[in-house]
């Protein structure tokens, strides 16, 4: 639903590197591996966390 | 201890560090890695208490997502057990970020400003108080302080003489710090395979005996420095604790 704040393996802090990696790897057009190398996402295992995440605010909210 | 050891850094920033020790016995090592992970205290919120949640998220969720959001910690300022009280009051449409966490002491306040915690929409609200407690790793992984902290041997190279002539090529991969010449050098600076640095040469690795290369990561809630001192004292500490209940 939201981002998680830590990586699930590992608990380094992947939540602060969401907001910039969506704008620029998702809603930009920035290659996502250049963009994690640039924020220091470097282990794979937090890699995923960002790669792998969906927001679900915007599609569970109207059933609240 | 009786004989000397020394600390050599290779990469120093204020979270991330890499640094040789020499002279120290595996045994060593390891109790300090795990002194690091497990027995440095750090603050996390404990206890939430809900005023108003009118997010998508259960209270449950949210607590969560707060006590794994990283809190300063000053060393030696507190003991275990002490609380802080935080609170947090964000209406949407907006999003509530961490530092948006409002704190009862300065001391104790979030690392990071732009974790978000919930995203609210119209008409919805997040109010609740929270309690931070100082408490170590071993109770519960979000008092960890240190993250991804890990220790290699350090590896020496030896050039043995020449590949033969329709030698298969194949890669050397080494990761971590290797001792060239007595000169440290990163594996990533040879983008880890050895035969980029040495080509058509015939390479030896050996390790070098207790000496250890250490990569250590702090969450946030204090300094690679601190960390490694902290830990290293809980370690000296429990080892005359010992020594002053054995005596006879």
């Amino acid at each position: 639903m939201m981002v998680p704040v830590r990586c699930f393996t590992c608990g380094s802090v992947v939540g602060k590197h969401w907001e910039e990696f969506k704008a620029r790897a998702r809603e930009g057009d920035e290659d996502p591996d250049a963009v994690l190398n640039e924020l220091g996402v470097e282990r794979h295992c937090c890699r995923r966390m960002l790669v792998s995440h969906e927001d679900l605010v915007d599609v569970v909210s109207p059933y609240q | 201890m009786t004989e000397d050891y020394e600390v050599e850094f290779v990469e120093r920033e204020e979270r991330e560090a890499r640094f040789v020790v020499r002279g120290i016995t595996p045994a060593f090592a390891n109790g300090i890695r795990r002194a690091m992970i497990a027995d440095v205290p750090t603050f996390s919120v404990d206890t939430v208490r809900v005023v108003e949640n009118s997010s998508v998220m259960f209270d449950e969720q949210i607590s969560l997502r707060l006590g794994l959001v990283p809190l300063t910690t000053p060393v030696d300022e507190f003991e275990i057990g002490d609380e802080v009280t935080l609170s947090i009051d964000v209406s949407g449409p907006n999003t509530a970020y961490s530092g948006d966490i409002v704190t009862s002491d300065d001391l104790v306040q979030p690392a990071d400003d732009n974790v978000p915690i919930i995203e609210l929409k119209d008409d919805q609200r997040l109010e609740a108080e929270a309690d931070a407690v100082l408490d170590r790793g071993r109770e519960h992984a979000k008092h960890q302080g240190g993250v991804a902290v890990g220790y290699r041997h350090l590896q020496r190279v030896e050039v043995v003489g020449d590949k033969e002539e329709f030698a298969k090529e194949e890669p050397e991969i080494l990761r971590g710090v290797i001792e060239d010449d007595g000169e440290l050098v990163a594996t990533e600076t040879f983008d880890n395979d050895l035969t980029n640095r040495y080509p058509g040469k015939e390479v030896e690795v050996h390790d070098i005996p207790n000496a250890f290369v250490f990569h250590v990561e702090t969450d946030g809630s204090f300094s690679v420095d601190e960390l490694v001192t902290a830990a290293i004292d809980s370690l000296h500490g429990r080892a005359t604790e010992l020594k002053e209940a054995v005596q006879l």
